[in-house]
């Protein structure tokens, strides 16, 4: 299969894979099932302070997560991703057939914003969801 | 840049130059490009010469006889011609036929278009392994079974089939077998005068030969000989089997490549053997690596192994510019499918599908396997850690 210049550059680098200490997660899909990934979002003020991911899937899958990684640091608290998956998917120009796998990614990283986003309510720092050791 | 290191001869082989010089000299020289059906003038008569040439060169390499030598386009045709050419010739004696779930696809979708054509076919399971035992044959076979398709050496595994014991059980009852050895030439011993198959189907192309050419043999030994209905017609060539003139400088290049197969072919099965030893010592020693096939009826030249924790498209993505490698067989692997040959095997859809083929050739050295081992794994463990497994 080929992959697009910037499928390829986030899927080589993926140079936020990993996670994080004292950091709201998220996860979606399961490795059994081909495709699973996980967000950590460290969060200040309003704000996604850091984010890292974890993926089991094809490069796709592993491109998008690591470039939703890089690039929500510094943006606003809010449950959706920045671009959908459908934009996502023209953006990394993958295949039709694998939208379901950017839902994946989607649904992860609505699970990692809405535990910040609803522990930052009243406490932002004290939520459900939140990774105390990792 | 450099080239990726060439690990996939089970696909295919580069053309060994020496094959490639003698095409290139029937291609160029004046007296060759008759038509070897034209036997009215000398041309004609010339490109005859040079294909009977080849026909004895093939027979030789396999211990055939020369007679029994049927040219075609290449394996996939020779697979369709034996099953379509035995299902369709008698068609009136019986409609079952018999093969396995790990053949190749030139011979599983032949038979599923029988099926939907009133054939009755029966796939039958490997062991884990990925041998027949041959009593499965003996249970199958039915009184209307007029056909057993068997490949010798499987083409994403290099498990070998014992057909000499399939042949026997075959023959007491009264069907023919088919053999695809296009994996076998020039990898291990292959007599087709000594196994007891009727038909069997060889390529060019896996034994450094070209591509667009192949054979299938024809065994002329048991009484009454076997028949074919032929694929095509017009021109009544190759004994009314195959219609069509013939690729003279194709055909000359499969025997040049065969001649040369069976010259060499122990000499390189024991280097490659090391070859193939040393690189799954190194790929065990990554850890959660797991070998396909059953290692003591395997040819050296293939090697399978499934990476636990990773995804296979992800892995083939991140080693494809070092190493030139697939994943199951070549002819599936633009689909997202994990291999139905390790599938048939009992490997679950995960390990099915992170698994990499490694086809070892002449070419290959010590610094391609070593290079291909760094290359693994560093990018099985980069992905491991993506993956949190």
């Amino acid at each position: 299969m080929k992959y697009s210049e910037l499928t390829r550059r986030y899927f080589e680098s993926a140079t936020r894979a990993g996670t994080l200490p004292d950091a709201f997660r998220g996860a979606a899909g399961q490795r059994e099932q081909g495709t699973w990934v996980q967000f950590d979002v460290q969060i200040n003020a309003a704000a996604i302070a850091d984010a890292r991911f974890l993926a089991f899937g094809c490069p796709h899958t592993l491109a998008v997560a690591a470039w939703l990684a890089e690039t929500s640091v510094g943006t606003p608290l809010r449950r959706d991703m920045a671009e959908s998956a459908a934009a996502l998917r023209e953006r990394f120009a993958v295949p039709v057939e694998k939208l379901g796998r950017l839902l994946i990614v989607e649904d992860a990283w609505r699970a990692a914003l809405s535990a910040a986003i609803d522990s930052a309510a009243p406490d932002p720092m004290s939520g459900e969801g939140r990774v105390k050791d990792a | 840049m450099k080239p990726p290191v060439y690990l996939d001869h089970a696909a295919t082989t580069p053309v060994d130059a020496r094959v490639a010089a003698r095409m290139t000299e029937v291609l160029t020289d004046p007296r060759w490009f008759g038509n070897s059906a034209s036997d009215s003038h000398d041309y004609g008569e010339a490109a005859a010469t040079l294909i009977e040439q080849a026909r004895v060169q093939v027979a030789n390499a396999v211990q055939a006889d020369p007679r029994e030598v049927v040219w075609t386009s290449g394996a996939t045709e020779s697979n369709n011609l034996a099953i379509w050419g035995v299902a369709q010739y008698y068609r009136d004696r019986g409609r079952h036929i018999i093969t396995a779930r790990t053949e190749h696809k030139a011979v599983l979708d032949p038979c599923r278009e029988l099926e939907r054509r009133g054939w009755s076919v029966t796939y039958l399971a490997p062991d884990r392994g990925g041998r027949l035992d041959p009593a499965q044959i003996k249970a199958a076979l039915r009184a209307d079974s007029v056909l057993v398709s068997v490949m010798h050496v499987n083409n994403e595994i290099g498990v070998i089939q014992d057909i000499a014991a399939i042949a026997a059980i075959c023959t007491q009852h009264g069907a023919w077998l088919h053999v695809d050895a296009a994996q076998s030439v020039g990898k291990c011993a292959l007599d087709f005068a000594a196994c007891g198959a009727d038909l069997m189907s060889l390529s060019a192309h896996k034994v450094y030969g070209p591509k667009g050419v192949g054979a299938l043999l024809v065994s002329r030994s048991r009484a009454p000989t076997i028949q074919l209905a032929p694929l095509q017609s017009g021109g009544g060539q190759e004994g009314g089997m195959r219609a069509g003139t013939l690729a003279t400088h194709q055909v000359v290049g499969m025997g040049a490549a065969f001649e040369l197969a069976a010259v060499s072919w122990r000499a390189d099965a024991e280097r490659i053997a090391q070859l193939q030893q040393r690189l799954w010592r190194g790929l065990s020693a990554i850890g959660g690596v797991l070998r396909n096939g059953d290692p003591l009826h395997t040819v050296p030249h293939l090697l399978n192994v499934s990476f636990e924790g990773v995804e296979g498209e992800s892995l083939l993505a991140a080693v494809r510019s070092e190493i030139a490698v697939s994943t199951g067989s070549a002819c599936t692997s633009a689909t997202a499918e994990p291999s139905y040959v390790l599938r048939a095997l009992g490997r679950d859809e995960r390990l099915s599908e992170s698994s990499l083929r490694f086809g070892l050739g002449r070419t290959s050295c010590e610094a391609d396997i070593d290079a291909a081992i760094s290359v693994l794994e560093r990018e099985v463990r980069r992905l491991r850690r993506i993956a949190g497994t």
